[in-house]
């Protein structure tokens, strides 16, 4: 199977600072490793595994391309002009038009983000393939795409047809940080830079109206003495039903 | 503007979604693609109309291409599904095939001047933003998750479209749960406890409350100091007991996600900014080892009924 891992398409949130007023300062936060970026890469690896394929790596906007490549990915493509978008259509438009330019693609793997979660089923709508995202793993046994779940208390493994988009969703923070020899044998390989025109595409967003923060009421926090702390806690707790 | 409504969904946990769907004026169409009783509820919540596909043992993600067919046909302004796999992936492919933009984490759906306003949770909830579309758009649902009121129950038309060759091979049952689903009140630890050894201390705590004990993501995955079974966030137990008490956990979204269903959320932190005291309803300034002590022996000097769960 050729197989296209999708990896750093976001920004992370926790680079982002929220204003008093409610507005979002991202602080020049670039295009970040996701943490399900290394369940993705591990998937896309079974799935090449099982089936005698390779892993083509897959980025977007101003983050550092070499992440894949120092983690065993021997080809590489970035779409380094992408903005980040509120729009999720819009970048799994970009993705998309990625994906079509290189050519015959079997599954592309992609981290399930919670922040985002919109992008891998765009990208699937886009694409016009199937899609199961929630993964936990998948893998490829006799040369069909097979994908691991959990749902309702159960474990399930699912078929599915290709070409088709998985999205895999951390269980746990796997990433391992490469070695020197990685980071040099990285450096060799081939990272091919595609931009928005190549790929005839121009994403934008809709307008915002700017930003508030949410109507939520604050914690009510004691401070000082310990006991005195312990004590006010706990009749709040009683007066709150449950203590 | 279009608000004529599609509003997707698979498996439990829709009236939240449900809610800021029927706000808008238009035609509100429920599409489930379920067992015939998820339908028959959500007819119940009272939409205009109920389309229903059967998927008996296959999985609703099968259905995606057809039902982008259908939604291009009849044109639906906005498109909703809840953030379960199945109604997202639903969602990407009418998204998809209709040109929609995609906006995640949508707390609330207006029309204003003819223009639909979509108000959406950023930065893991922290700020609402508000923004202007137009053409059809799709959203996910981010805000909690509501009881579904009850409307004038809707038609359930059955509906009979192809389905992609999906096919669940293997289903096995998870390993025995931990406890802490069931629990009425859970007491977590993260990093700020120092060692192993000052688990002990947390325990104690818990036993005198009745409590579970649970953990944060990298007390169980990285230190391996309490089962991964354990731990409680995104990727692990999303819980939902009346109170969940939070010692030394800075409090990062991914660990709230686990907690959205608690009633009660207190925290225990010396870090006065610490992130956890912007979503929690009670909290304590200080160091945990002076604090938990102080409040094992309060909690041990209540009368003891009123432990009693």
């Amino acid at each position: 199977m050729r197989v296209v891992v999708v990896y750093k398409w976001a920004r992370n949130p926790t680079d982002a600072l929220v204003r008093s007023d409610g507005s979002i300062d991202w602080r020049n936060a670039r295009m970040t490793a996701g943490e399900d970026d290394p369940a993705a890469l591990a998937a896309a690896f079974a799935i090449a595994a099982g089936s005698d394929g390779e892993v083509l790596g897959l980025t977007i906007g101003d983050g550092d391309a070499s992440w894949a490549l120092a983690r065993g990915v021997e080809r590489a493509w970035s779409v380094a002009d992408a903005p980040s978008l509120v729009d999720n259509a819009a970048t799994a438009a970009i993705l998309a038009a990625a994906v079509r330019h290189l050519g015959e693609v079997d599954v592309v793997v992609i981290g399930d983000s919670r922040q985002d979660a919109g992008v891998p089923v765009a990208l699937a709508g886009e694409l016009g393939w199937p899609a199961l995202v929630g993964l936990t793993s998948a893998t490829t046994v006799d040369g069909r795409l097979q994908a691991a779940r959990k749902v309702g208390g159960a474990a399930q493994t699912v078929l599915l047809p290709t070409p088709a988009v998985v999205g895999i969703a951390a269980e746990a923070d796997v990433d391992r940080a490469p070695g020197m020899k990685e980071l040099l044998a990285a450096r060799k390989r081939p990272l091919t830079r595609l931009s928005l025109a190549e790929l005839g595409v121009a994403p934008d967003d809709p307008e915002s109206l700017g930003c508030a923060k949410p109507d939520s009421t604050p914690a009510r926090v004691f401070a000082g003495e310990p006991a005195e702390t312990a004590a006010q806690l706990v009749a709040a707790l009683r007066s709150e039903g449950v203590l | 503007m279009n608000t004529d409504c599609w509003l997707l969904v698979t498996a439990d946990g829709w009236g939240g979604a449900f809610r800021i769907a029927r706000a808008l004026p238009g035609r509100l169409t429920a599409v489930v693609i379920g067992p015939r009783l998820l339908a028959e509820q959500v007819a119940a919540a009272g939409p205009d109309e109920v389309r229903w596909t059967d998927p008996g043992p296959v999985p609703a993600e099968a259905w995606g291409a057809a039902l982008a067919g259908a939604a291009a046909d009849a044109q639906p302004g906005v498109v909703l599904s809840t953030t379960d796999p199945a109604a997202r992936v639903l969602l990407g492919a009418v998204a998809g095939r209709m040109h929609a933009r995609l906006v995640p984490a949508a707390v609330a759906l207006a029309v204003e001047d003819d223009r639909l306003l979509v108000r959406r949770a950023a930065v893991g909830g922290e700020t609402i933003e508000t923004l202007r579309c137009t053409g059809p758009v799709a959203v996910t649902y981010g805000g909690d998750d509501v009881a579904a009121a009850s409307g004038a129950a809707a038609p359930v038309t059955p509906v009979e479209l192809a389905a992609a060759p999906l096919a669940v091979i293997a289903s096995e049952p998870l390993a025995v749960a931990s406890g802490l689903e069931d629990a009425d009140r859970v007491v977590s630890f993260g990093r700020g406890v120092r060692a192993r050894d000052d688990v002990s201390l947390v325990q104690g705590l818990a036993a005198a409350l009745g409590a579970e004990l649970a953990c944060s993501m990298p007390i169980a995955d990285d230190l391996g100091w309490l089962d991964k079974s354990r731990y409680v966030g995104r990727s692990g137990n999303q819980i939902s007991p009346a109170l969940y008490l939070a010692v030394g956990i800075g409090g990062a979204p991914q660990h709230m996600e686990g907690v959205r269903g608690a009633r009660v959320v207190a925290a225990v932190n010396n870090d006065p900014e610490a992130r956890i005291f912007r979503t929690a309803d009670y909290g304590i300034v200080g160091d945990l080892y002076d604090v938990v002590p102080e409040l094992t022996k309060a909690v041990r000097n209540l009368p003891s009924k009123e432990l009693e769960q």
